[in-house]
């Protein structure tokens, strides 16, 4: 126990002083150093991120959007070119503030919220948010009806404040804009509320979904700026007011068909950029709010791991044998499972295992995917354990058994698996507390476990430290005591053979 | 009881026996000598299906051994080799007691799972036999809580609590500390002494000389000579059972 606090006392140390020791925003001069660098750095997340910036489907490497054409305007403007940083959505503004790039431009809405963080443009952009159903859907008329169900949407977006402030829906949180509505067309979900031109995107072209109801909410994207750098905040509102006016603006917007009578309002939305005010209070909140869902999530990264685990350890038995003691196409395959499994990235088979079965027609909830992905990737580790320990027991041992009058089978079982297991224990151990850390990968399969949990709420309350702190440390209180019982198996064993 | 007909074994293109034979009649104890590497250890392992063999055919107690596939054994084969482990009990140079088990449950286990013999009923019979090699003592000790002298007697134990026609025994006071053999031996000795069937793999000549009732010389994977103990180490007949003791009695 005394370790433990000296040991958590340290880190609590390392982050103060990590906190201190970042430096404060630079106070101007940000204008000036974008006409010097000669081109516009800005944050954007291309990944299925059409119509806003996505790749050229007939030259990949080609970034295309209504964002990237409005990117290029801007910088023309400036007298510089653009350049675009990539970073996922949910990171936009902590990525604008850490001072990775000069602006963030994706979609990102104005809310009183964010104004407290970073200072934003005049908007560019008038959104409304679409809701999507499946084209059998009878139940569901509006937002209002969405209760008792299960509707998608994205991480830390003004449509997720919606469908939590509704009450009672089923909110499942995503990433990704592709993924909702994948899942919503093969049954997973009931729903998607998103900003129209994602729906108009992803959403409308799918023959299986269509659209519910008149679009809901109102608000502006607009530009994000650091705070400081209020000098390119105004030159960045002079050239939107400019293209607004010349009619550029419409012309982008025409191109991605995007023009709609709501955009007539960001000419009188010029100065005034009130935006959507949605769940304020939260966001101010104090940090013990966040606890009940932080500790479930906490719950069901336990409740994965060890069943994954337990279902690692007997898929890896069942592996082993087979590789050892199977005969000629057993052993084979069981051989080519490990050295796949081991040899490839255990993300992209959560992938397949979730967005890909689909195609072929076989859809797992995010629990099942989590379980096989995270438990077949660990069985291949979890077999070389005891083969490593199978080899260290002495043939004589085998020898003696058959001399009993064992049969391989019963020798197998009550001489040489009884042992290996005990060499083999410390590293099972040490996998599972490998496993327990891995499991925050399933947060891309739309299960919500402590990482997810996290995501979500730092990305709408934009505490990313101090949840992420939390979260961290919740990770420590349960992966410590693994590793200390870990370590007193080594010490046993190492001390007696038995 | 033991029959061995034209043996013949290679191991990785070398021959090594070629053509032995061997009969050995109930109660009857056989002493195995020869230097290191004349395969009398070998051909112990091959009388209990240990290891395979070529061509020829072993007999223990009516069931036979014959040559068997190394690479794909048929079920038959297998039936017939678990048929002789089960006649014959073994005793190795190494104890090879399961280290995770202690002196009670590694004498049960082959009763109780094999046998299918009811656990009291195994216990009761296996502290008979403790107390036969004078480790009663040591009920619930673990392996290596022994000294080697005490696990080969609970070795011996262990093969005795299946019930065998047959001891086989291969170097069992190889690796002992020279204070332990004694201990070991007689224990074999009163084995003996109640008339078990009993193949003996040494290089203590003395005990050899004092307890067995024939002698086989093994040299080079042949059977130089085989003879009661007193013609052999008195009168040996080839120079190659000269050779060899003249070499090992010199030290």
């Amino acid at each position: 126990m005394r370790r433990f606090l000296r040991i958590s006392s340290l880190l609590l140390g390392i982050c103060l002083l990590l906190y201190w020791a970042v430096p404060a925003p630079s106070t101007s001069g940000a204008l000036e150093n974008v006409k010097k660098r000669g081109y516009l750095l800005w944050g954007s997340d291309a990944e299925g991120g059409a119509p806003y910036i996505f790749p050229d489907p007939k030259d990949p490497a080609k970034l295309i959007g209504f964002e990237v054409d409005l990117a290029d305007a801007i910088a023309r403007e400036l007298g510089v070119t653009a350049k675009q940083a990539q970073n996922a959505w949910d990171s936009l503004i902590p990525g604008l503030q850490r001072g990775d790039y000069d602006i963030a431009m994706n979609g990102i809405e104005i809310t009183p919220q964010r104004k407290q963080e970073i200072l934003f443009s005049i908007p560019y952009y008038v959104y409304t948010e679409q809701l999507v159903v499946r084209k059998d859907e009878e139940r569901i008329q509006d937002v209002d009806d969405l209760r008792g169900l299960k509707a998608g949407t994205l991480s830390g977006t003004v449509a997720q404040d919606i469908l939590m402030g509704l009450g009672g829906v089923d909110v499942k949180v995503y990433s990704g804009q592709v993924e909702p509505y994948e899942d919503l067309a093969i049954g997973r979900i009931d729903a998607v509320l998103l900003d129209l031109p994602i729906a108009a995107y992803y959403g409308k072209p799918n023959p299986k979904l269509r659209y519910a109801g008149r679009p809901v909410g109102e608000g502006f994207y607009g530009i994000a700026v650091r705070k400081g750098d209020a000098d390119l905040q105004h030159a960045i509102d002079e050239i939107l007011a400019k293209l607004l006016i010349s009619g550029e603006l419409k012309k982008i917007y025409d191109k991605w068909d995007l023009w709609n009578e709501a955009q007539e309002k960001l000419s009188a939305k010029v100065r005034d950029s009130s935006g959507y005010s949605g769940l304020e209070e939260s966001r101010k909140a104090p940090v013990h709010t966040f606890f009940p869902m932080l500790l479930k999530g906490a719950g069901i990264t336990l409740f994965i791991s060890s069943t994954s685990m337990l279902f690692a350890i007997a898929l890896g038995l069942v592996l082993t044998l087979a590789r050892l003691y199977g005969s000629a196409p057993f052993n084979g395959l069981a051989t080519a499972y490990i050295e796949i499994y081991r040899g490839t990235p255990l993300l992209i088979q959560l992938y397949i295992l979730y967005y890909g079965l689909p195609n072929i027609g076989i859809s797992l909830s995010p629990f099942a995917a989590a379980f096989l992905g995270l438990g077949m990737n660990y069985a291949a580790y979890e077999a070389e354990l005891y083969r490593a320990g199978i080899s260290a027991i002495p043939k004589g041992q085998t020898e003696a058994a058959l001399s009993l009058g064992m049969t391989q089978g019963m020798a197998i079982r009550r001489i040489i698996l009884p042992q290996a297991f005990r060499i083999a224990l410390p590293g099972v151990t040490n996998d599972f507390i490998a496993l327990f850390k891995d499991s925050s990968l399933v947060s891309i399969i739309a299960m919500v476990e402590l990482t997810k949990t996290y995501t979500i709420l730092a990305a709408s309350t934009l505490r990313f430290f101090e949840l992420g702190l939390i979260a961290a440390v919740l990770y420590f209180i349960m992966s410590y005591p693994l590793s200390l019982l870990a370590r007193r198996l080594e010490e046993h064993l190492k001390g007696k053979r038995r | 009881m033991i029959r061995v007909r034209n043996l013949f074994k290679s191991f990785g293109g070398q021959r090594l026996f070629s053509g032995l034979n061997l009969d050995i009649s109930q109660g009857e104890v056989v002493v195995c000598i020869g230097p290191s590497g004349s395969g009398k250890s070998t051909f112990l392992r091959c009388i209990n299906g240990l290891e395979y063999f070529q061509e020829g055919e072993i007999e223990v107690d009516g069931t036979a051994l014959h040559s068997v596939n190394r690479i794909k054994p048929t079920g038959a084969d297998r039936e017939a080799i678990r048929q002789v482990q089960l006649k014959v009990g073994m005793v190795f140079q190494q104890f090879n007691l399961f280290p995770h088990m202690t002196v009670i449950e590694n004498i049960i286990e082959a009763p109780i799972q094999v046998l299918r013999e009811r656990k009291e009923h195994a216990v009761d019979g296996a502290r008979a036999l403790l107390q036969r090699v004078n480790l009663e003592a040591k009920v619930n000790s673990y392996p290596d809580q022994l000294s080697g002298g005490e696990q080969q007697r609970v070795a011996i134990a262990r093969a005795l609590a299946m019930r065998p026609r047959v001891m086989l025994f291969d170097e069992p006071t190889s690796s002992l500390d020279p204070e332990m053999v004694g201990e070991v031996l007689s224990v074999i000795r009163d084995l003996v002494d109640d008339g078990m069937t009993t193949v003996i793999v040494t290089h203590e000549m003395g005990f050899a000389r004092e307890i067995a009732d024939r002698v086989v010389v093994f040299d080079r994977g042949e059977i130089v000579e085989t003879g009661r103990p007193e013609t052999i180490f008195i009168q040996p007949q080839t120079d190659r059972t000269r050779a060899f003791l003249s070499r090992i009695l010199k030290h």
